[in-house]
């Protein structure tokens, strides 16, 4: 085992990490930092319910083991786009289309979706397909969902 | 404690770094690169190594560069830059394709080429896609690097040519020039599978001759395969409704699949002579 030291930025806010470097960061942010939005569904990174966004990119968390995060590294959980303006478009619209059903993927769908929209803010369905690919749902059927991330993407500001 | 954290991590700053540790028995590990294969396997009951040397955004493995005729891909290249790299599109359009079937997103954004080559499975995505450029792979080790060509790459079942001290640095890939490519990929559902069956063409064919083709397939043998018999065949042919009804026979006759979970080897075999069939009907 070996054992590393780094910072990183959680949600906007510095952190100081020691961990295990094979840790998995969907167990250090659960279990040392106490953010449990993101979901452990199937822990081989096919399901997507564990998603965060690393600088930048949506990873699947429980593959993914801290040591290779560099000091510096931005994470986005869930609970830090929940205060983002688009974030909280993405939780509204994903209510009034009644894109939840038993909510486990949901954390991961609001984090992709966050993703895409950030990359492409008028997404195409297509586009919304290849976006949320990597995120699971076994209650839906995937029609809400998608019907949700095409509402918040109306209702996103202009860019100037 | 979780499997994972009891292994012993080292993450080194620089390629040379990396080979030292990988020169001596004593210092060796496992090469990570971005996990989404060891890490998988290793929460899965597959027993983790004491020791792993991670090659995750290694410099020297990230790049990527044009040259006249060929492209050079680092070994650490992810397969979303791939995916979002116009020149590589431009002159290995296959690959690129093949890049954007790994996972989704997420697995995309972490796993990389020399990940996918070394893990050498056969249904890897990108391999078929390699093997039509008729490229090569780099190898270092402190002894220096060399070059093996893709279509020696892949030995057996989950083994490759590379030597327990050597790190796969680069790809090296001749252009596709004038020659039409294409992927296909068969599995359950369009994203997030494992193919079934999967095929990389590269062909070119100038005034209705096909000058020459490359055909590779994935999922049908202990390694990702050349169809070296329907390459051969299809070489000076004209590019008729019979040539492409022999060719797809010539590979249904040529594949040895099995079954697993995934697929039956009848299956397998008609699909990869429908593959053949859609790569030559689509140039």
């Amino acid at each position: 085992m070996s054992t590393i030291k780094r910072t990183w930025k959680v949600n906007g806010k510095s952190v100081a990490v020691r961990a295990p470097a094979g840790r998995r960061l969907l167990d250090f942010l659960r279990e040392d930092l106490g953010l449990v939005g993101s979901k452990e569904g199937c822990g081989e990174g096919e399901c997507g319910a564990c998603t965060v966004i690393v600088d930048g990119e949506p990873v699947v968390s429980c593959i993914l083991p801290v040591g290779q995060l560099p000091d510096g590294t931005e994470i986005l959980t869930v609970e830090g786009i929940e205060k983002k303006r688009a974030g909280r478009l993405i939780q509204q619209a994903f209510v009034e289309c009644g894109a939840v059903q038993c909510g486990f993927c949901i954390p991961g769908m609001v984090v992709s979706s966050y993703a895409l929209l950030c990359r492409n803010p008028k997404p195409s369905v297509q586009a919304i397909r290849e976006g949320l690919a990597g995120n699971l749902c076994r209650c839906t059927g995937y029609t809400k969902i998608i019907q949700a991330v095409k509402l918040a993407a109306s209702r996103l500001p202009k860019r100037k | 404690m979780k499997t994972t954290e009891k292994i012993d991590i080292r993450f080194p700053k620089t390629l040379a770094e990396a080979l030292r540790l990988q020169a001596r028995e004593e210092t060796r590990g496992k090469l990570l690169a971005g996990g989404t294969d060891l890490m998988v396997q290793w929460a899965s009951g597959v027993p983790a190594p004491g020791r792993a040397t991670s090659i995750w955004n290694l410099p020297e493995l990230s790049s990527i560069e044009i040259f006249p005729g060929h492209v050079e891909i680092g070994a650490g290249v992810t397969h979303a830059f791939l995916c979002d790299c116009p020149q590589i599109r431009a002159h290995v359009p296959a690959l690129v394709a093949a890049a954007a079937t790994v996972g989704a997103k997420q697995i995309q954004a972490r796993g990389t080429l020399g990940g996918n080559a070394a893990n050498a499975s056969p249904a890897g995505d990108t391999a078929p896609a390699l093997l039509v450029t008729g490229g090569s792979v780099v190898l270092a080790s402190l002894s220096g690097t060399r070059e093996i060509p893709l279509s020696q790459f892949w030995t057996a079942y989950r083994q490759i040519a590379a030597r327990p001290d050597e790190i796969i640095v680069a790809f090296r890939l001749p252009q596709k020039g004038k020659a039409r490519e294409r992927f296909r990929k068969i599995g359950t559902r369009r994203a997030q599978a494992i193919s079934k069956v999967m095929a990389a063409s590269r062909i070119l064919v100038e005034k209705g001759i096909i000058q020459s083709a490359a055909i590779a397939l994935g999922s049908v043998a202990p390694t990702p395969v050349r169809l070296g018999a329907v390459e051969s065949f299809l070489a000076g042919k004209s590019l008729s409704p019979a040539v492409i009804d022999e060719a797809e026979r010539l590979a249904q006759a040529t594949v040895q699949p099995i079954a697993d979970i995934r697929s039956s080897a009848e299956y397998r075999r008609w699909a990869s002579g429908r593959l053949v069939r859609d790569a030559l009907e689509n140039l």
